[in-house]
Parts: C-alpha cells; sequence; structure tokens
C-alpha cells in the first residue's frame, strides 16, 4: 500500500521560489495593462515601471528557513543525496545564468557598437541583466530539484 | 558514477527491512540519518550511496556491507 511522503527540505525550497515567481509573473501581467490604463500610457511605457515588482523575489531569501534544522539552528538538514541533488542543480541554473549572461552582452555590444554607433551602455542595463541572470538561475535550480527528485524514485513508497 | 553503473549495484535492503522486524522506511532513514527519499531512490536503484552510508546501513542491519550491496559484473 502506498502512502504519502512528506517534502523534503529541498523539494519545499524549490516549491517556494517557484511560487514566488509565479505570483509576480501574475502580478506583473495584472500591473501592466493597470498601470497603462491609469497614466494613459502604452503597454510598452507601463511595461518597465512595472518590472519593479520583480523586487518579491527578493523574498527568495527566506527560502533558506526550509533548510535549517529547528532542533539545531546552525545546522543544514540535507542528507548526502540531497546535498548532490543541489548541487547539480546549482550547476545547471548556473550554466544557463551564463549563456544568457553572455549572450545578452555580446548582443547588446554588437548592436549598440554596429547598429547604432554608441560606445557606452545605458546605466541600467548590466544591473538590470545581472537581476534577470539571478532570477534565470533560481528559477532553473528549482525546476532541476524537482526534476531530479522525480526521477529518483520518490514516487516508490511503501 | 553513471546510471548504468548505478544499475549494476544491487542491494538487499527492502529484504533487510523485512527480515528485522519489518522496519520502516522512515525508521531507516533516521537511524542512518538521511531522508525517507534517500532510502527509497537506493531500495529503487536510482542512487548510490557514499562509502560512509553504505557501513551506516549495514550497521544499522547488524550485517556486512557485502550482505547489503553487491556489484554485478557485466
Amino acid at each position: 500500500m502506498k502512502d504519502s511522503i512528506p517534502l523534503a527540505p529541498l523539494q519545499k525550497l524549490a516549491w517556494f521560489n517557484l511560487a514566488v515567481f509565479a505570483a509576480v509573473v501574475v502580478l506583473y501581467s495584472a500591473a501592466v495593462p493597470l498601470l497603462a490604463w491609469y497614466f494613459h500610457k502604452s503597454l510598452a511605457v507601463a511595461a518597465v515601471p512595472a518590472l519593479g515588482l520583480f523586487g518579491i523575489c527578493g523574498l527568495w531569501g527566506f527560502g533558506s528557513y526550509f533548510l535549517y534544522d529547528r532542533r539545531c539552528r546552525s545546522r543544514v538538514k540535507l542528507d548526502e543525496r540531497e546535498a548532490l541533488i543541489q548541487q547539480r542543480a546549482a550547476m545547471i541554473g548556473m550554466a544557463l545564468f551564463w549563456e544568457v549572461f553572455v549572450f545578452s552582452c555580446m548582443g547588446v555590444w554588437a548592436v549598440l557598437s554596429y547598429v547604432r554607433h554608441q560606445t557606452t551602455l545605458p546605466v541600467g542595463f548590466l544591473p538590470g541583466l545581472v537581476f534577470a541572470g539571478m532570477i534565470i538561475f533560481t528559477v532553473t535550480q528549482s525546476i532541476a530539484i524537482l526534476v531530479q527528485f522525480k526521477r529518483s524514485g520518490s514516487d516508490d513508497a511503501l | 558514477m553513471t546510471p548504468s553503473e548505478t544499475e549494476q549495484l544491487k542491494n538487499r535492503i527492502r529484504r533487510l527491512r523485512f527480515e528485522h522486524g519489518e522496519i520502516t522506511q522512515q525508521e531507516l532513514a533516521e537511524r542512518v540519518g538521511v531522508a525517507r527519499q534517500t532510502i527509497i531512490a537506493l531500495e529503487a536503484g536510482k542512487y548510490a550511496p557514499s562509502l560512509v552510508l553504505a557501513f551506516r546501513l549495514a550497521a544499522a542491519f547488524g550485517v556486512k556491507m557485502e550482505d547489503v550491496f553487491q556489484w554485478e559484473s557485466e
């Protein structure tokens, strides 16, 4: 007879990260038309200030709460397999972040230099790109954690 | 360890659990200090444990490590 298995701390962290991201995407999607309507601007113009909602992703910092042992707060409660899963997931997330970051940098420089003949980058470009990159990293890492847990037989409980 | 190598590493954890008073996966996990999901993955042959965990598992059942894990060469 199969019974339910409580989520591992790492799975809770991954679901928390994805839930925060999904909430931000929903809020952003609602905020853009709302701002455009309220301030009588186009959707493209309203899309930029609404990006501030992605600051809610700062809640990810509280996700580490799931990884600490309540009885001994200085200790992280991951066993060796979970640590390996986290390591692999971080590697996948970092790889994707790096690809996006480098290609975006190269793309923007190419466009600015060869198309627009500019030699400087807009000041908001780099922090925006790093922020977007970290979102990509965290979301990819969370998905990779859940996929690895699914693949390694968590549904085969007795 | 590659997936094919993991498949070559067989274990008798599930049988040993039932031979030792039908202890549950959760109880065994607590004895050796891992998550229940790790015991599930081990029994399913989808995870190869570290040497330390392998010794802990053997000690939990009071048997030698080779009584828990066997390497099936091709």
